[in-house]
């Protein structure tokens, strides 16, 4: 893959909570044109704040970049309004409320906007094609949507955005490990469609790897581990700690601590 | 008979005000107290316009209609978009201030003397017979199918066109909404906006009715009962609650005493507060919110 | 409040005391002296001002604790006044009742209405409780005048001047004295109430009701205590308003004059009695201010000589603009601006406090 020329570079940015609360720090990741990198950590690591980080906050969120810089194609995007962000070509996916619930699915579809350069109707249709069961659906309130149906709408209305680059949150969340399989299917092949570039946060980091081109680690708002998703696949301590792979015997407490000492190296 | 009419008047009156509240709070989650005061600064707009084409009427409806509509979207770009961010009370506050500002200014741009843009157009207003023996005066039937019409308009806007659901979609998740490439401040703007265009029109109708001066504001205020009876995030509310109240009051008025009128909605909305406090359509989870 | 230049408390009685620094002392001492020594000094013009502000004192203080500190909002403020003053009025002329039961009988319909109004906000919150307010606002000068037109005083209720321990209480200086003493007690007791288990109840649950009520403080019990002690006072400021005008009619109490309270309460910075005090001494002299300005005015231009007979809606439009200016610019109020300036001459010639927390 083509990684000089990133598409999104994430450079040592700092976001503060409400002026006071840090909680992410020196982050920086790169996402190449036509990837799929993957950002894992644990819960509170900081994942969904860097991909809101990117993806603009609002006044209401009261959190700002507070330092480094986020350029998307050459421009500087920190602190930019969401849907100025949205304008430039980046979509989100996020975590929670991701459908307007009371909105029929084909609402849903017609809220979004979409830049002037990109022609609505064969977006429409590009995602009907991509996610027939939407069409079926279109007369249906999002809010009485299963989750796999959900995330769909969800994706397809991001879609209707014309991104470059689709920044999804916790693709598997409540969803059963056959739709995620499916989901992760569909999002490779709208990549390789739609040329779409894709930054993806997952907690299930065996789906990520397997899918993702390249992949960062966060811990405790810091990237600590960075690689080729298959070497990063083959690292002792992702084994150990995401993949649940351990060695045989059982670890004792002094090797946990010893973990805890080598994480600090990489943060 | 004729209080069938009465009633009908008077809740074209109210829907027609409400509906404004309930747009701006369904949207931004602001309530404006400034509604009656924007209302009357409307109807102050076609005396302006009116001295100015006084030979064509419709031309001087249409510029104030514009006016108004550009005094929203400019109240909101002013004032209100500073507020977004804040807590509820701040922004209900600043409405308030934003009231008793328009009122002072009222006065010392147009005085507080009795004014009639009907007069100035040169229409007198004729009352109109209707079968069974009420009577009307043709702008009060002019009142009740302006509600019909801006009931219908609306429901088309925010059903049918992409304006009104990514208006609709902002009210109910701004965060997704901006995500999704939505300018939140442009579409507050144009709820403002329109707002104060259905205000200013029926402050316009009032005024061609009844004459224009401060107590205007005072209907602006006893609409906003109606508004919360329907429960404020409902546009089908606003126009029930609208009915109730204006019922209530009508027949109060006839039949207990003329004093009451000043009362009555509020009476009504003290029941409903006590026993539905979400609005006969408004959503329970609504009280949280606010 | 940054009284002192550091953070000196050690023990928790410096913590809970009133005044804590010497200066502080001596400027309080001196503010007392002023107060008591003014009557002396002023015109009946200015010493009717004084009583004025003195009573908007009251009124700041009573809104302030329900707004500022319990978090709130009203906008039945004048309601409250009328039900005190209605109540005064319809005493004294229907029992010819002195003040010694006028004032307690005011500040119990207060409490009553209190009651009545506060129950709902244990149900709704922030603007549906703004608005049961203003209903009661609308349904208690409907009742003013219903019960004025019934017994034919349609131009408002005649009191007779007060009799105190064998005073009559005409003389402004009386009054001024009788103020004094109200607005002094109110003050004393709102912040004692702040510095107990009351206040601090308010204040947890202006901050988020669900976080308060799982400290264990009883929500609706002390959302109605707020309203409650609220109200009481502002239905007793009603009675003796309505003695010091020697007259009770609805149209003193318009709403207007609820949001003048409100006014008070956001120019005076919210959560701040020292704030509602300078809330209510701005807010009660702004119109004479603009007054005199209007006058300056027309004498250096003689040709802006109308404007002499706009003052009152100047003072309005002026008024409406004070206020959105404090919403957006100073949100913390007079208060606000007080304690930077404080902070400022403490400070210097260093631009941060040590262990103040302040941040920028
Ligand atoms: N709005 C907020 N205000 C204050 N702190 C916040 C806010 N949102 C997140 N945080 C804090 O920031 C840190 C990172 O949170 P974030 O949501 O980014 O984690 P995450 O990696 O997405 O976790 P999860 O896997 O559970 O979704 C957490 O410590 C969280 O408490
Ligand atoms: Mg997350």
């Amino acid at each position: 893959m083509n990684v000089a020329v990133p598409l999104l570079q994430v450079d040592a940015i700092e976001v503060a909570y409400h002026r006071v609360m840090t909680a992410v720090q020196g982050v920086s990741l790169q996402v190449g044109a036509g990837q799929l990198v993957a950002l894992m950590g644990t819960n509170g690591a900081g994942k969904t704040t860097v991909l809101r980080a990117i993806s603009g906050f609002l006044g209401l969120d009261d959190a700002r970049v507070t330092a480094g810089s986020i350029r998307f194609m050459g421009e500087s995007i920190e602190n930019l309004a969401p849907h100025r962000v949205t304008a430039l070509g980046i979509a989100l996916v996020p975590e929670r409320d991701k459908v307007f619930d009371n909105l029929t699915v084909a609402e849903n579809l017609e809220a979004a906007a979409t830049p002037r350069r990109a022609d609505r109707a064969a977006l429409l249709e590009m995602v009907h094609a991509q996610f027939p069961r939407l069409a079926q659906l279109a007369k249906r309130e999002a809010g009485y949507l299963s989750g796999g149906e959900r995330q769909m709408l969800a994706i397809g209305s991001a879609l209707m955005c014309a991104p470059k680059l689709l920044l999804v949150d916790e693709l598997s969340q409540g969803l059963a490990p056959l739709i995620v399989q499916e989901l992760i299917h569909k999002l490779l092949a709208l990549r390789d469609q739609l040329g779409l570039t894709i930054l993806l946060v997952e907690q299930n980091a065996r789906v990520a790897l397997d899918a993702a081109d390249h992949g960062y680690v966060i811990e405790n708002g810091r990237i600590v581990l960075d690689g080729d998703a298959a070497k990063l696949g083959e690292h002792q301590d992702i084994r150990e700690f995401y993949l649940g792979q351990g060695g045989a015997e059982r670890k004792n407490y002094r090797d946990v601590k010893q973990y805890k000492r080598s994480r600090r190296w990489y943060g | 008979m004729q209080l069938v009419v009465n009633i009908a008047v008077l809740a074209s009156i109210y829907a027609l005000i409400s509906c404004g509240y309930v747009l701006i709070y369904r949207v931004s989650r602001v309530l404006s107290l400034a509604h009656g005061e924007l209302m009357m600064l409307g109807a102050y707009g076609l005396v302006t316009t009116a001295s100015l084409f006084a030979a064509q009427p419709g031309v001087a409806v249409a510029a104030a209609g514009l006016l108004a509509a550009a005094t929203g979207a400019l109240v909101y770009w002013v004032l209100m978009r500073r507020m977004t961010g804040e807590a509820v009370l701040a922004a209900v506050l600043a409405t308030i201030a934003l009231g008793i500002l328009l009122r002072g200014a009222m006065v010392l741009i147009w005085s507080a003397q009795v004014q009639h843009p009907a007069r100035m157009l040169g229409f007198d207003n004729p009352v109109v017979a209707l079968p069974g023996g009420a009577r009307l005066s043709t702008i009060s039937l002019l009142l009740v199918g302006m509600n019909a019409l801006v009931y219908l308009a609306l429901w088309w806007f925010l059903t049918r066109t992409r304006y009104g659901i990514a208006m609709r979609a902002a009210g109910q998740n701004p965060r997704l909404a901006a995500q999704r490439g939505i300018n939140l401040h442009a579409v507050y703007a144009l709820a403002w906006g329109i707002a104060v265009f259905t205000g200013g029109l029926t402050g316009i109708l009032i005024a061609c009715d009844a004459g224009l001066d401060a107590t205007m504001a005072t209907i602006g205020l006893k609409a906003f009962p109606a508004a919360l009876v329907g429960g404020l995030d409902s546009l089908v509310g606003a126009l029930c609650g609208a009915v109730i109240v204006a019922t209530a009051e009508v027949l109060l008025i006839h039949y207990v005493d003329p004093l009451l009128s000043d009362v009555v909605p509020f009476l009504v909305l003290t029941a409903m507060l006590i026993v539905r406090p979400w609005g006969l359509f408004g959503s329970r989870e609504e009280l949280d919110r606010v | 409040m940054p009284h002192a230049s550091g953070y000196f408390r050690t023990t928790y009685g410096q913590d809970t005391r009133l005044v804590d620094t010497r200066t502080q002392r001596v400027a309080a001492g001196a503010f007392i002296c002023a107060l008591i020594a003014l009557p002396w000094l002023a015109n009946p013009f200015v010493l009717d001002l004084a009583n004025q502000t003195l009573l908007a004192v009251v009124g700041a203080v009573a809104l302030m604790l329900l707004t500022g500190f319990a978090g709130q909002i009203s906008l039945g403020h004048a309601g409250l006044m009328a039900a005190g003053a209605f109540c005064t009025g319809i005493l004294s002329k229907e029992l010819g009742a002195s003040i010694w039961l006028t004032l307690p009988a005011s500040a119990a319909t207060g409490a009553l209405l209190g009651v009545i109004f506060g129950l709902p906000s244990l149900r709704l919150r922030g603007l549906y409780l703004a608005v049961s307010t203003l209903a009661l606002h609308f349904i208690v000068i409907y009742l003013g005048h219903e019960y004025e037109t019934r017994r034919g005083f349609s131009t408002g209720i005649v009191i007779d001047p007060p009799r105190v321990f064998g005073w009559e209480l005409v003389d402004g200086r009386a009054w001024y004295v009788v103020f004094l003493i109200a607005a002094g007690g109110t003050v004393l007791i709102a912040l004692n109430w702040l510095r107990s288990r009351t206040g601090r109840a308010w204040r947890a649950l202006h901050g988020r009701e669900a976080v308060a009520e799982a400290l264990g403080i009883h929500v609706p019990l002390y959302k109605l205590l707020a309203f409650v002690a609220s109200s009481t006072l502002t239905a007793m400021l009603g009675c003796l308003f309505a003695y010091y005008r020697g007259f009770v009619s609805g149209e003193a109490f318009s709403l207007f004059l609820s949001i003048q309270y409100v006014a008070m309460v956001i120019i005076g910075g919210m959560g701040s009695i020292a704030g509602a005090v300078m809330g209510a001494v701005f807010v009660t002299l702004f119109p004479y201010g603009i007054e005199w300005l209007v006058g300056l005015v027309s004498e250096a231009l003689p040709e802006m000589r109308g404007l002499q007979n706009a003052v009152f809606a100047i003072n309005y439009a002026a008024f409406g603009l004070v206020m959105i200016l404090f919403l957006v610019f100073e949100p913390q109020g007079l208060a606000g601006i007080w304690r930077r300036v404080q902070a400022y001459f403490l400070m210097w010639p260093f631009k941060q406090k040590p262990l103040s927390g302040g941040g920028k």
